[in-house]
Parts: structure tokens; sequence; C-alpha cells
């Protein structure tokens, strides 16, 4: 299991990831109002939900909005859990994925009123995002991927999560969710060639 | 060929990537810690019962229980002063005619069943 623990020192939690309760056991422990479980769903969901909002948008501030309010939703959850539903991080990563696609649509009225841009509010957002992302290949070429197939290609190929998972988050078939991942992946090398030529690079 | 270039260098973005997952930045982790403090001190308020009957509302509106127990202490010492007001309580009716009235009361009676007759 990976370490997902963040380099702050906020988290005193368990020691290590096997000894302490799963997910949805800290999330009974918080409904019943224990505020250390907290400190432990945050140490350990916290850096998943960032990662991949992140990734989805592209921007730090919008990304830590984001988390913050998937985070609010799972404390308020917390009492109507029902255990053995569903993975807690399943639900998380699902819901900070939605949070980010409505993020997204509205994103060119709030662009707009942030910044004084002129003429297609569409094509300046996606230009900040770019810019934003200029120094990452990766994040320019995954910012210009459909949503779906940039959820699909994050999930999977940076989450590493297994298909099936995937299929839970999106709420599509797991065939789905292979064929998105795969037009994913062929977009983005086709992006990266292109971007490649732009720069002027050969390939011979 | 080029193909497996292409993936190659694709794999090694996304190898890249993995390796620089973000950290939770601190001052996100304190945003959402509190927020699961406010969360928490809520859950573990005793509940309200969803739907105030008349009643309640009416009770809260005097101040709740003791609202309520106050008045109706209230009510018991007025219905006990009217049925045996102390000596130094002044009469109903002499307090509000005052003590001729009471004269001319009895008077006006005895002179109408006089009159009567």
């Amino acid at each position: 299991m990976r370490d997902l623990r963040p380099s702050g020192q906020i988290v005193r939690g368990a020691d290590s990831a096997a000894d302490a309760p799963a997910d949805d056991v800290l999330l009974a422990m918080f409904a019943a109002g224990d505020a250390a479980a907290a400190r432990v769903l945050t140490d350990r969901l916290g850096p998943r939900s960032y990662s991949v909002a992140l990734r989805m948008l592209g921007n730090r501030a919008e990304a830590e909005d984001m988390t913050q309010e998937a985070m609010m939703r799972l404390w308020k959850v917390a009492p109507d859990w029902v255990a053995g539903q569903a993975k807690v991080s399943t639900w998380l990563y699902r819901v900070t994925m939605n949070l980010c696609l409505d993020r997204l649509r509205k994103q060119t009225p709030d662009r707009l009123s942030d910044v004084p841009e002129p003429e297609d509010g569409c094509a300046s957002a996606a230009q900040k995002m770019q810019d934003e992302a200029r120094r990452d290949a990766l994040q320019a070429a995954l910012s210009k991927l459909p949503d779906r197939q940039r959820q699909a290609v994050i999930l999977r190929h940076i989450e590493e999560l297994p298909n099936p998972e995937i299929a839970g988050i999106m709420e599509l078939s797991v065939e789905a969710v292979e064929s998105l991942t795969a037009r994913g992946k062929r977009a983005l090398t086709a992006i990266l060639v292109g971007r490649r030529d732009e720069l002027g690079y050969d390939d011979d | 060929m080029m193909m497996t270039d292409d993936d190659t260098q694709l794999d090694q973005l996304f190898a890249q990537a993995r390796q620089d997952r973000p950290a939770l930045p601190d001052d996100l982790a304190v945003r959402i810690l509190t927020d699961a403090e406010a969360v928490r001190l809520n859950l573990t308020k005793p509940k309200r019962s969803a739907p105030r009957s008349v009643f309640r509302r009416m009770v809260e509106g005097i101040g709740g229980w003791q609202g309520l127990s106050g008045l109706a202490a209230a009510s018991v010492a007025g219905l006990w002063i009217g049925f045996a007001a102390p000596d130094f309580l002044p009469d109903a009716a002499t307090y509000l005619y005052g003590s001729e009235a009471t004269f001319a009361l009895a008077d006006l009676d005895t002179s109408f069943l006089e009159d009567a007759e």
C-alpha cells in the first residue's frame, strides 16, 4: 500500500495504515463523535481527492476548494453511511470528480469575473488552464482531453485504480471504462506528438 | 516503432505524475479539519424533534418549561388569593369602587327591594 500521508504534522493518527481501522469504521467513529477519526480520514483520503482534483482542473486553488467541499460532504454523510455499501474512497473519488466536472462546466462565468478577458470565454478558460500547466507536459495534454476521458485516464494511470473501481466511480460499465481509457491514451499520445512537432522536434 | 516510443514517453509521464502526486497542503488540511469539527459538534448536539407542535411553540414563546412553570405557579397563586384573600390585601370590590361604594351598593339593594314591595 502506498503511503499517502502528507508531509505536514497535522495528523498523528495511527502508526501505520495496517493498524488503523478501515475507512468506514473511522467514519462511524467520527459520526459517534470521535474527532481523531476525522484526522486519520483526512490524512488518508484528503490527498487522493486533492490529487485527482488537481489533475482534473490544473489549478491548485480550485482543486483545494473541490477537496474541501468533497470532504465536507463526507463529514455530513457520516451519520447515514451504511457500512459495507460502498468503499469510502470510491465514494469520495466520485464526489470529487463530480464537483470538478461541475466546476469545469461553470468555469466560464467564474473566470470572466476573475480575470478581465475578452471574447470567447471557453477558449480563455482552456487557455488559462494550459498556461498554468505549461511546465507540465502531461497536464497540458490532459487538459485537452474530453472530461470523461481525462477522468478515466487519471484514475487508471495516475491513481492506479482497478477498472471495476473506476467503473464504480464513473458509474459506467468496466467495458466503457476500458474504452475511455484506451481512447484517452491514444488522444494523449497524439497531443504529445503534435506538441513535439509544434516545438520543432523531429522524430528522425 | 514510432508508436512504441510515444507510448514509452506517455508511460514515463504517467510514472512521473504518480511520483509527483501532491501531498495535502497543510492549510487545506486545517480547513478540512475545521469543517469536520463543526459538523462533529453539530452531530453530537441533542437532536430537536423535527415537527414542533403549536403547544410546544407556545411554550417556547413564554420562555420554555421554566416560563411555563412560572406561569402555572402564578396562576395557582392567583386562584388561591381569589378564594382566600389574606387580610393585608384589599377586597376586590373595595379596591375598585372604594369603601363608600360598598355602602351605596348595600343601600341600593335594600331600597330597591322596599320599593318593589
